[in-house]
Order: C-alpha cells, then sequence, then structure tokens
C-alpha cells in the first residue's frame, strides 16, 4: 500500500505546486538532459564513423610517409623523409607474401573544367586500378580506370557525383573530355552519389591512374600504399612483413625506429576515440555539476516541505503514522520529484540530440542504454538528497508539531 | 476498567539552564469503559499534558498507565504509534485536517496506517462520515467546508478504526455556540452509541455535557464529581 500511496501523495504535491517543482527541477534537468543529448550525439557519430572505417575492412592497411601527425611540428618533421614510390608498391608485392593486394593511391588538389564550367579545389586521386579492392566507390554509369590504362598513362577518369552534377546537368557525362589541372581527360566512369562526411562532400573528386598522376603532378609526397591480406589473421604478420621491406629498401639503422606508418582501421577508430573522450569527460564533469547543484536544490526544498508540513507530520504521527512511515512518504517524494526531473531531461535531451542532428552535420542515436542511466542517476539523486529532510521529519516530536503555529 | 494511572509525573526541562517545570504531580485517574468523563481545568493547570499522557503522545517521567490492562508508559515511539492508531481516537481544537486531501482521504488516513486494503478502507470511511451526517460531502476539501463540517470530519476520523477511546481537546473552541452545541450533541450520540469519551476543557459549560467531571490544578487532581 505504502508506496502506491506515497507516489500519489508526492505527485499531488507537485502538480499543486507547479513553479516551485519547476525550478525545484532544474538543475535535476540539465543533468540529465547534458547526458542524453550528449551521449546520442557522440553514439550517432561512432556509428557513423564506424561504419565509415569499417568500409576499409578490417583487412586493409595504409603504409605512407606521415602517419597520423597531431602537432605542425611533428607535420614538417613527417614531410622531410623519403617519399614513397610506386617502386616501394612493387618491391613490397613481390616481397610480402601475405600481402595480398597491394595498390597505391596519392592526392592532389586542381581545378576541373569542362568547355567554359569549371569547379575549383577538386581532390585529384591517382590510385592503381585495384583501388576497387578497397574502395566504396560504387559506380552509377561507365566503369575505372584499368590496370592497362595504369600501366601505359592513359588519359583516363572517373568522376564523382557532384563533378557530374555540376559540370553535365543535362547530358551523359560519359566519353566526355575535361581538363584536369589544365590536362584533358576522358570520362570512363562516373560515381554513384556518396553523401556527406560531418559536412564534407564526398562527391567532389576524380581518379586517374596513379602512373598518369605521378607523371602530370609530380609530387609523391602524399602517396600511400595500401595492402589487402586474405585473412584478417594474418594482419599483424602482413604488418611485419612490410615493414621488414621499407626498412630495408629505405636503410633505417636497427635502432631507429620506423620513418614510415602503417594504419589500420583500428588507428583511425583510436584516434577518433580521444576526440570524443574529451568531449565525453566534459559531459560528465558539466552533468555532475548540474546533478550536485541539482540534488542540494531538492534537498533544501524537501528541507522546506518539510516545515512547511510540520502540522501534517504531527498528526500522522497522531492517527498512528511510525516513523519510518514518515521517512518514506518523504523519501519517496523527493525521488519522485527527482524522476520527473529526470523525466523531462530525458525528453528534451532527446530533443537537443534530434535538433542539432537535424541542422548541423553531427548525427545523433538516442540509446536505450542513456535512457536507463538517466532514470538511475534521477533515482540516485533523490534517494541521497532525499534522505536528510525525511530522517528530520521521521524524528519529529508529534506534539511540537501539533502545536506549531 | 479502561484507564489507570498511578501516581503519573510529567517534569519539562525548560531552556539552557535546564529549569524543572513540573506539568504533572502524582495524578491517579481511574476511568471505566462507556464512561463520559470532562477533563476541567485553568491554563497552565496540567490538562493538556494530562491529555498527552492518556492519548499515548508522550510518556510520564515517571508513574505507570495502563490502557486497555496494557502497561503503555514504558512504550517506545513506534509502539505507542500503533497504539495511538488502534486505541485512540483525537480530536483537536483546530480540527487538524490534511488541507490538501479530501474528507474521504482525511478519515481514511488511520486505516492507511495500520495497512487496511484499499476498498475496506474507503467503505470504513464512507461509513464513519454516514454516522457523522457528512455523507454527501466526502469528496470536499477541508477549505470548501464549515467549522462544524470540518470537527464533523475530525470525529469520524476519529472513530473510524474503532478506538477504545474518544479523546477531544476543547473540540468547540473554534466554533459558534450553535455550531459547539450540535458537535456536543454528536458526542452525546457516540457515547450513547457505547464509546468511552473524555472531553478536555477550560470552559463548565462544555463539561457540563459530561457524566464526571475530574477538575486539575497545579499539575493534581483537586476533585473529581459525578454529575449524573
Amino acid at each position: 500500500m505504502q508506496f502506491l500511496e506515497s507516489v500519489g501523495m508526492a505527485l499531488r504535491s507537485l502538480i499543486s505546486n507547479k513553479l516551485r517543482s519547476i525550478l525545484t527541477l532544474i538543475g535535476v534537468i540539465i543533468g540529465v538532459m547534458t547526458v542524453i543529448a550528449v551521449v546520442s550525439i557522440i553514439a550517432g557519430m561512432n556509428r557513423y564513423v564506424a561504419d565509415q572505417i569499417n568500409a576499409l575492412g578490417s583487412s586493409t592497411f595504409f603504409v605512407n610517409k606521415f602517419g597520423i601527425t597531431m602537432s605542425e611540428e611533428d607535420y614538417l618533421k613527417a614531410l622531410k623523409r623519403k617519399d614513397f614510390a610506386l617502386q616501394d608498391m612493387e618491391a613490397i608485392k613481390e616481397r610480402c607474401p601475405l600481402c595480398w593486394k597491394v595498390g597505391a593511391r596519392a592526392v592532389a588538389f586542381k581545378k576541373v573544367k569542362y568547355r567554359e564550367k569549371y569547379v575549383s579545389d577538386i581532390a585529384i586521386a591517382g590510385a592503381t586500378a585495384n583501388i576497387t579492392e578497397i574502395s566504396d566507390i560504387n559506380l552509377s554509369s561507365g566503369r575505372y580506370p584499368s590496370e592497362f590504362e595504369n600501366e601505359h598513362n592513359r588519359r583516363v577518369v572517373l568522376i564523382g557525383w557532384e563533378i557530374a552534377d555540376n559540370l553535365f546537368p543535362n547530358q551523359d557525362p560519359l566519353d566526355k573530355d575535361i581538363k584536369i589541372g589544365g590536362h584533358y581527360f576522358r570520362i570512363v566512369g562516373v560515381a554513384k552519389k556518396r553523401g556527406t562526411f560531418i559536412g564534407q562532400s564526398q562527391d567532389n573528386f576524380v581518379l586517374i591512374p596513379i602512373t598518369t598522376f605521378n607523371k602530370l603532378f609530380g609530387t609523391k609526397r602524399f602517396m600511400s600504399i595500401f595492402v589487402k591480406v586474405e585473412n584478417f589473421d594474418s594482419m599483424q604478420e602482413a604488418q611485419d612483413q612490410v615493414r621488414l621491406v621499407l626498412r630495408a629498401r629505405r636503410n633505417v639503422p636497427y635502432d631507429k625506429p620506423d620513418d614510415f606508418a602503417i594504419m589500420t582501421s583500428d588507428t583511425f577508430m583510436d584516434l577518433y576515440r580521444t576526440f570524443t573522450s574529451t568531449a565525453f569527460l566534459v559531459m560528465i564533469g558539466v552533468s555532475s555539476i548540474a546533478l550536485v547543484v541539482g540534488g542540494i536544490v531538492i534537498m533544501n526544498i524537501m528541507l522546506v516541505s518539510v516545515t512547511e508540513r510540520t502540522r501534517e507530520i504531527g498528526i500522522r504521527k497522531a492517527v498512528g503514522a511510525k516513523k519510518k512511515n514518515i521517512l518514506w512518504q518523504f523519501l519517496v517524494e523527493a525521488v519522485t520529484l527527482a524522476l520527473v526531473g529526470g523525466l523531462i531531461g530525458i525528453i528534451l535531451g532527446g530533443i537537443i540530440a534530434k535538433v542539432v542532428a537535424a541542422f548541423t552535420p553531427l548525427p545523433a542515436s538516442i540509446e536505450a542504454w542513456s535512457v536507463i542511466t538517466g532514470v538511475i542517476i534521477a533515482t540516485s539523486v533523490g534517494l541521497f538528497f532525499g534522505i536528510f529532510p525525511a530522517m528530520k521529519a521521521a524524528k519529529l516530536d508529534p506534539i511540537a508539531c501539533l502545536r506549531y503555529e | 476498567m479502561l484507564i489507570k494511572t498511578e501516581n503519573l509525573w510529567k517534569v519539562y526541562e525548560i531552556g539552557n539552564e535546564k529549569v524543572q517545570v513540573q506539568a504533572l504531580r502524582g495524578v491517579d485517574l481511574e476511568v471505566k469503559k462507556g464512561e463520559y468523563l470532562a477533563i476541567m481545568g485553568p491554563s497552565g493547570s496540567g490538562k493538556s499534558t494530562l491529555m498527552n499522557l492518556i492519548g499515548c503522545l508522550d510518556t510520564p517521567t515517571q508513574g505507570e498507565y495502563y490502557l486497555n490492562s496494557r502497561l503503555v508508559s514504558q512504550m517506545n515511539d513506534d509502539e505507542l504509534a500503533y497504539i495511538r492508531n488502534k486505541e485512540i481516537g483525537f480530536v483537536f481544537q483546530t480540527f487538524n485536517l490534511l488541507p490538501r486531501a479530501t474528507a474521504l482521504h482525511n478519515v481514511e488516513l488511520p486505516l492507511i496506517y495500520n495497512g487496511t486494503e484499499s476498498k475496506e478502507r474507503l467503505e470504513k470511511a464512507r461509513k464513519a462520515l454516514k454516522m457523522v451526517d457528512l455523507e454527501d460531502r466526502v469528496t470536499h476539501k477541508p477549505n470548501e467546508l464549515s467549522g462544524g463540517e470540518r470537527q464533523r470530519v475530525a470525529i469520524a476520523r476519529a472513530i473510524v478504526n474503532n478506538p477504545s477511546l474518544i479523546l477531544a481537546d476543547e473540540p468547540t473552541g473554534n466554533l459558534d455556540t450553535v455550531t459547539g452545541a450540535d458537535i456536543m450533541k454528536l458526542f452525546d450520540r457516540l457515547h450513547t452509541d457505547g464509546n468511552t469519551v473524555i472531553i478536555v476543557t477550560h470552559e463548565s459549560d462544555i463539561a457540563k455535557y459530561a457524566d464526571r467531571v475530574v477538575h486539575i490544578r497545579d499539575g493534581m487532581i483537586e476533585k473529581d464529581e459525578r454529575l449524573k
């Protein structure tokens, strides 16, 4: 009986004093809301990024001279290292038995023009034909540049969806000639639309054979070699083989570290995680402060409530309420109060997450566990901060209470 | 014997210097079941203190109090609460109803604290309200009721658990003469129905309704007179 009775009384009490209830709950609402909103956004991003990174496959790794540089100093140091060349790729193909598919790619940024129309700052990707092994680029029409064309430095290109949309709005781009960085190329394929990744369009690229790329656009600075293994289990060993080959080729002394980097999808995930963990920690900090403040507010309001209802406590005791009845009543009120705040916080947090997802590039995914966590947090705050006022109420002397004005 | 007190003393310590105030100084009282008794005395006579002890709201500093042959003067808080719930029905001068609850909810309050089931509670509460002629006011809140009606609700609450004793503290103190008389008639009716009624008052007009008046002064019983 007691429980439902108390919950009912608590809710009645809350409703009869709406303004005070809302002011009381602001702290808890903000605390829970922050948790839900941030967790939803991070979860959405996690899912999205994981999808993207996993599209690479867990059987693929990259090698380039930069790795992931976190400061300008590191970047400049890496810049000075020896560039990679296609010969390195060949060497790996030869001497790394576990490396099933080996290819290379590089990127530069140039203007792409058709007749009078042009688009600037397009990513010009040069790659070996087997880029298809690791790429998630799907064809809308036509084909990829072939191995043959790669071997013969042919000027053929696969264009991204947005290039097609911008330069060929009403016609079929296939077999047309466009100018890339001042050189003519024939379009052999159009890619399907890929959409955006954190606000960046993924359809603003062109793909040409890497040999052509190296010939025309020179710099091998940003060339990466990619390796796909047949079996996920051989990833580590394959990386070791590659490392051996490259260290030898680049004359790295046995006691010095690699002057290049091998990156797997894990590398990227770890990097991504360090960014989000900061956001996560900030969120925990903010919501903890809000929750503690909110809890103290609830405690104070409950203390006021106890004082206001001194007479009532006296009446209840006079008709037979025991200490634990009174304790329970006020504790349930505190928890109910906190839970209502928690629920409002959950709803608001969800709304914020949805709004952020709708109006910014960030995605959001409302996770069940975060809602449950929100409920648990709210309940705990209610219990922890409600116990003191409840005990105070329970200990009151009935005679003194009944005399209270 | 419903009530038997032996040499009841109550001493309070007031303030920082712990000044001793002797509110009751050796009270011996016996009340039979079904009696209608008034306890009368001026302000400061100790009548409120005596009422608190009889009503098990407090325990004596010294002496024994047997209620229905149970020694209640040594009981702890929870035991006293139980006794209050089962055996005592309080009626106060200021009514002491829960302001935000309906008449029905107010009357069922004692039943809630002894674990009665919801359906039974509502039945008993309705019955009690009927007995005080308020069956058509069950959903009203106290601020929607007149003074006399509020006191009736309080009386209904006092009898809902079928207590051994109805204890009223200046029940007509906040009512006009006419309404006051109505309430005293109600107490008469309750007494005729077999209830034991004790009225604590300082007004002789009210004390006259009872069969017996116990006069108290300076913490001791001065006179114990039978009126009828």
